[in-house]
């Protein structure tokens, strides 16, 4: 069978090998093939700081938290081990503040020692009353997509620099499957009006003695349109801005601006960080991820698509677990198509 | 005596200062880490080099004091949960906090330059006994650390030999610290600690190789990821330890003369951890002698 995957983000490279890990050894031959035209180090995935933290509240989506969950889990596996050097995974723990009292979060049994912020630490931080600490994981795209792209082609997965006009394409150059990990961009394959970009804008620092995130949360603004400090293992990452349905991937200074005099409020040692870049990305932001098949029909027969997009501002936190299953979609596909293990017998 | 630029963070768990009064030991504590997370919190943390830094302290066995004293100075002080334990296959009890960390090396002159400023001198000499200096001044304070030993001819004073390692790896966010105080990771600025041992009554400032393979084993076994980590530096401290830390009056008699001195030495490992604290008693001591001239 050949696997065409739509995307080389965080979502379409996790997705490729959720595939080939699963399938490998039960189809036979299994080609899978990752077309873009972007990749790292320009991908959405590798401008997001690799915070692994859900929205505070997944607003009955248990699905989206199961998926959360299963991606924690599947990178902490790793911290025992030196490959999560090669990986950008590592633990980091920190504040999420609040204004005022609110429900605990959807990911505090998934996170590491999740506890409510004591009087002392509230007080570190005027103008924030309430809040927790927790460990969670950072997962650096720029480090992480580069380990995804190599795990790959070790094990054959060709890569193909080419941006694809329409399912339909694909299908006729022969791929059985397509995976349309296509990120904000799913909208040039097919209409999407749920699709919308949510654009956020960065400055990354050197600010080396800050070793905590914090994360502030405005309920009147909105997720992540409050400030935001994440440490990586470089360079630090400052947000944060959430502009719904903005299509303008230039980094612009009014932003920048704001972000900044935010961020020093919040941690007044920033005023001697040495300011490196500014990045802008967009969110694929959707009311929830679409991941589900789509048998679009067409001459001379169907084309089998699994959508895996619409991760808004937690790609890198849901990846592991939307990868998953995407792989048990294609499984399906595969039994219907009689390429299973049945049929061989 | 070589400046000892390393710091440690606070060592809290072997610490004797049995004879002092636990008030005071408390107070001393809480001053020192009150005032450096101050300075954590400020526009001044990269310049001083102080930081804000979270951790665990692990234990092979459960101890018997779970809660220390000072659990309730540091931030955040919990146990370590199940699955966080996991991590540690040998151990079986863990403490989680935020304390902080003071990297001497900027602290020092950070310090020295705020001193300046209030007007403060600073002269780089050896001074091999107080009649030298009492000739001069009025009130002399000790803090000569091991060199207590030939200055005031305190025998109480010997050294723990103390060797570390700098390794580059800026994944670290957490300290880890195995109880028996002998193995750490210490992430900080620019480079990350690993250490360490505690040789007593050892003078050695020479890097030795079998240590360094130690440390690099122990280590590696708490936190795989430091296996492959380059190796920055090395270095060998002598903590200026004694039974008990000596923040004291004396007046000396030198040549028929009544000299008064404030003694604040033999903080062992517990430099950073009691400076600023001893620190402000020393400085009561000496407002004392001001008052009673």
């Amino acid at each position: 069978m050949r696997v065409a995957v739509i995307g080389a983000g965080v979502i379409g490279l996790s997705t490729a090998q959720s595939i080939y890990e699963q399938y490998h050894s039960i189809v036979t031959p299994l080609i899978i093939e990752v077309y873009a035209d972007c990749f790292t180090p320009l991908t959405t995935s590798d401008g997001a700081a690799g915070f692994w933290q859900p929205y505070l509240y997944d607003k009955g989506n248990i699905q989206e938290t199961k998926w959360n969950k299963e991606t924690f889990d599947y990178l902490l596996s790793f911290l025992s081990s030196p490959e999560s050097v090669k990986m950008g995974v590592f633990l980091q723990s920190g504040y999420n503040l609040c204004t005022e009292p609110c429900p605990d979060p959807s990911f505090k049994d998934i996170v590491l020692g999740f506890r409510q912020l004591t009087e002392r630490e509230l007080q570190l931080f005027p103008g924030y009353n309430f809040g927790w600490f927790n460990t969670a994981l950072m997962v650096e795209g720029k480090t992480y997509l580069p380990w995804l792209t190599d795990w790959l082609q070790t094990r054959g997965v060709k890569f193909y620099h080419r941006k694809i006009g329409s399912f339909k394409e694909l299908a006729e150059t022969g791929a059985d499957v397509i995976v349309n990990c296509s990120g904000i961009r799913s909208r040039e394959l097919q209409a999407d009006p749920e699709l919308k970009p949510g654009r956020g804008q960065i400055v990354k620092v050197d600010a080396p003695w800050l070793k905590h995130w914090i994360c502030t949360h405005n309920f009147t603004a909105g997720t992540y349109n409050s400030p935001y400090i994440i440490p990586g293992s470089r360079l630090v990452t400052v947000g944060g801005v959430f502009q719904l349905g903005n299509w303008n991937e230039q980094s612009n200074s009014a932003d920048h601006k704001r972000i900044w005099e935010n961020a020093c409020q919040l941690e007044p040692s920033l005023k001697h960080a040495r300011i490196v870049e500014d990045w802008s990305g967009l969110r694929p932001v959707r009311s929830k991820v679409r991941l589900e098949r789509e048998t679009i029909q067409s001459s001379p027969t169907p084309i089998e698509v699994i959508h895996n997009y619409g991760h808004g501002g937690f790609g890198l936190t849901i990846h592991r677990g939307c990868a998953q299953e995407a792989a048990r979609l294609f499984g399906q596909i595969v039994e219907q198509k009689g390429k299973g293990p049945k049929a061989r017998l | 005596m070589e400046l000892l630029e390393f710091c440690y963070l606070h060592n809290f768990q072997s610490i004797s200062l049995s004879d002092i009064p636990v008030e005071r030991q408390r107070r001393w504590f809480r001053d020192s880490f009150d005032h450096l997370l101050t300075i954590a919190h400020s526009q001044h943390s990269s310049d001083a080099g102080v930081m804000q830094s979270s951790g665990v302290q692990i234990f092979k066995e459960v101890p018997a004091i779970k809660k220390p004293f000072w659990s309730e100075i540091v931030i955040g002080f919990r146990f370590m949960t199940d699955r966080e334990l996991k991590r540690f296959p040998d151990h079986k009890f863990g403490q989680a906090f935020t304390t902080i960390k003071c990297e001497c090396s900027s602290y020092l002159p950070w310090l020295e330059k705020r001193f300046k400023k209030a007007r403060g001198q600073v002269q780089q000499r050896r001074v091999n006994d107080l009649l030298e200096l009492s000739k001069s001044y009025d009130i002399i304070v000790n803090c000569s650390g091991l060199g207590s030993i030939k200055l005031v001819g305190d025998t109480e004073v010997y050294p723990v030999r103390g060797q570390v390692l700098k390794v580059e790896a800026p994944w670290l966010q957490h300290f880890i610290r195995d109880s028996d105080g002998c193995t750490y990771i210490y992430p900080g600025i620019k480079s990350v600690t690993l250490g360490g041992t505690r040789q007593e009554c050892d003078g050695n400032l020479q890097v030795d190789k079998e240590d360094t393979k130690g440390i690099l084993e122990r280590c590696c076994r708490l936190e795989s990821s430091v296996c492959k980590a380059k190796v920055l530096s090395q270095w060998v401290g002598l903590r200026p330890s004694r039974r008990n830390v000596r923040v004291e009056r004396e007046v000396v008699q030198l040549h028929g003369q009544p000299v008064p001195v404030v003694h604040n030495y033999g903080h062992g490992g517990w430099g950073v951890t009691l400076a600023w604290g001893t620190a402000l008693d020393a400085l009561g001591l000496v407002r004392q002698y001001l008052d009673e001239i």
